[in-house]
């Protein structure tokens, strides 16, 4: 067990502690992301929110070690990460992104593409990995006989399905899913959703959900966390977020949602009408 | 004259591959009258964007595209026309909007020199200076801020949302009696997409024009269409008013979509099977009200 990161552990599973982002191009300076302070705790969806140019995908980068803070610590199970993290950091948290089919190597079978996860990190007896490979696809819900398969021989809802497979590879706890069904049909988002919460429930598995979605937010997340222009607007419990949101970002944000039906546009209609947030 | 802009009539295409033929679209009928918003929903796959792509004469050339069934344009047969008259057409009585507006439009070309190009289509002698002016006007009557920076602008200096704004007025720049938008809020972000769709409908509404609306978007369908068709592999699965279809879904296939849409009221994820058998159910037409009212 030395080699993966302790799981067992109170308190937050994530802390992310006043960090800054500021990325220098020439004598230009952008500033991502400004101050950020959250804790994730173990076993939540944590959902990250904004519109493009917010910081969401900047802030899943620093989470995932990609590139280091300019400010602050970012904490994993009470140790801070380091700016170059090891082996034993990346296995730690994983990562779900939004094209399956960029994200998984079109060279490589589906089998050969989860057990390089098991070879980099030494996961189960090198005799045994093939019948891991072949668990993991159980688990997602395919038959174990797609590892032979090539990514595009699979549609898009089987693809994430398998990037979703190779992130469990790792055995981490905490899981950072980059828009994960927003590529998806509705009716292949609703089974990959109803997946990931069964994933969740059944491995106690901890995610920070980035979306733009925020239908989808409203029936996944424990708790959502309202990025604008780099900065963390507003953070609360889901149902509190979409009943009571207390800026006028989030408001306009929830209110600007195309909705299927009267119920959602009465509720739409009751945060857009107090002011008219939208510049 | 018939009041109908458009009209597909049995409308089947199949794919030449490998000696064999896959059908994509089957028997498709679609009808739009003067000045009305219909939608063309389904998934990805489903044949939305070639119907589009048909009906702007956009797919002929492909070699191994097999077309059969008829398309009126304002009470033309469109297959008599031949690929200038069809050519003609485009930009002028019929235009499109894309999805992702920063690709539509050329990189190399000012937005005010991309504008000209349009105006010439409706007007050729219209001369630059004539051109800019118009389209300033036109760009003012959107609510944009400073035309004239935006028209000396190149596109990659422009937002998503602006460069979907001057798409908009570009596609209704010669009051075209058919506008077809392809997913036109696609890749923008939510608040912007909500400012599109205000703005399209203000122009159409103002010029009569008439909408194919393609989307997978149910929500945006809700806000935007007074009618819809629900397209599922190639067939029209159900069409109706936009408020019939969304409140009484008949097909399976309807009911399925509309149970996956997450709601932002919330509820939870609801759970779909798989693709079933059932999906193959006749078509449900809700009637009057379902087809375009001459």
């Amino acid at each position: 067990m030395s080699k993966t990161m302790s799981k067992t552990m109170s308190g937050p599973i994530l802390k992310v502690d006043k960090v800054g982002k500021t990325f220098v191009q020439g004598v230009h300076q952008v500033e991502a992301l400004a101050d950020i302070s959250f804790s994730v705790m173990a076993g939540e969806c944590f959902a990250v929110v904004g519109e493009s140019g917010s910081g969401k995908s900047t802030l899943a980068n620093l989470i995932l070690g990609i590139y280091p803070p300019t400010t602050g610590t970012i904490s994993y199970a009470g140790e801070p990460l380091p700016a170059k993290r090891q082996l034993v950091h990346r296995r730690a948290i994983q990562l779900v992104q939004q094209n399956p089919l960029s994200a998984l190597n079109p060279k490589r079978t589906i089998g050969a593409s989860l057990r390089l996860a098991l070879d980099v990190h030494g996961i189960g007896a090198p005799s045994e990995r093939r019948d891991i490979v072949g668990g993991l696809l159980e688990e997602v819900g395919l038959p174990a006989e797609f590892a032979s398969r090539a990514p595009a021989a699979l549609s898009g809802g089987q693809r994430q399905r398998v990037s979703i497979a190779r992130a469990l590879a790792c055995q981490s706890a905490l899981l950072v899913l980059d828009e994960p069904t927003s590529a998806l049909d509705v009716l292949v988002q609703a089974r990959v959703l109803k997946l990931l919460e069964k994933l969740r429930r059944k491995h106690n598995l901890t995610y920070i959900f980035i979306t733009h979605d925020l239908c989808v937010v409203r029936n996944i997340a424990d708790r959502v966390a309202v990025f604008e222009k780099g900065r963390l607007i507003e953070l609360a419990a889901t149902e509190t977020l979409f009943t009571r949101p207390q800026t006028p970002y989030t408001r306009a944000l929830i209110s600007a949602v195309p909705v299927v039906s009267e119920e959602e546009e009465r509720l739409r209609q009751r945060l857009g009408e107090p002011q008219n947030a939208i510049g | 004259m018939t009041a109908l802009v458009l009209e597909i009539i049995n409308l089947n295409l199949s794919f030449a591959r490998h000696g064999e033929q896959t059908a994509v679209l089957h028997d498709v009928c679609l009808s739009i009258a003067r000045g009305e918003r219909v939608a063309l929903v389904g998934e990805s796959g489903s044949g939305k964007s070639v119907t589009a792509r048909i009906v702007l004469g956009l797919l002929g050339e492909l070699a191994s595209a097999r077309i059969t069934g008829e398309i009126r344009f304002e009470g033309q047969d469109l297959g008599a026309l031949s690929p200038a008259g069809r050519h003609a057409l485009r930009g002028t009585k019929m235009s499109m909007i894309f999805q992702d507006p920063t690709s539509s439009l050329n990189p190399a070309y000012t937005i005010g020199a991309q504008f000209h190009e349009v105006l010439r289509r409706g007007a050729p002698k219209i001369s630059a200076k004539a051109a800019k002016e118009r389209a300033g006007a036109m760009l003012a009557g959107i609510s944009m801020d400073q035309p004239d920076r935006v028209l000396g602008s190149y596109p990659f200096q422009l937002s998503g949302g602006m460069n979907q704004r001057v798409m908009i007025a570009m596609a209704l720049a010669n009051t075209p009696s058919l506008l077809i938008a392809d997913e036109p809020g696609t890749a923008l972000d939510v608040t912007v997409q909500a400012q599109t769709l205000k703005l399209m409908r203000e122009l159409v509404e103002d010029n009569g024009t008439a909408v194919l609306f393609i989307t997978h978007n149910i929500g945006v369908v809700r806000e935007f269409a007074d009618r819809v068709y629900v397209l599922y592999r190639g067939r029209i699965v159900e069409k109706g008013a936009t408020h019939a279809v969304l409140t009484d879904a008949r097909h399976p296939y309807t009911r399925a979509l509309l149970a996956a849409v997450p709601r932002l009221t919330g509820g939870g994820i609801a759970d779909i099977g798989e693709e079933t058998d059932v999906f193959a159910a006749p078509m449900f037409d809700h009637g009057p009200g379902a087809e375009a009212r001459p």
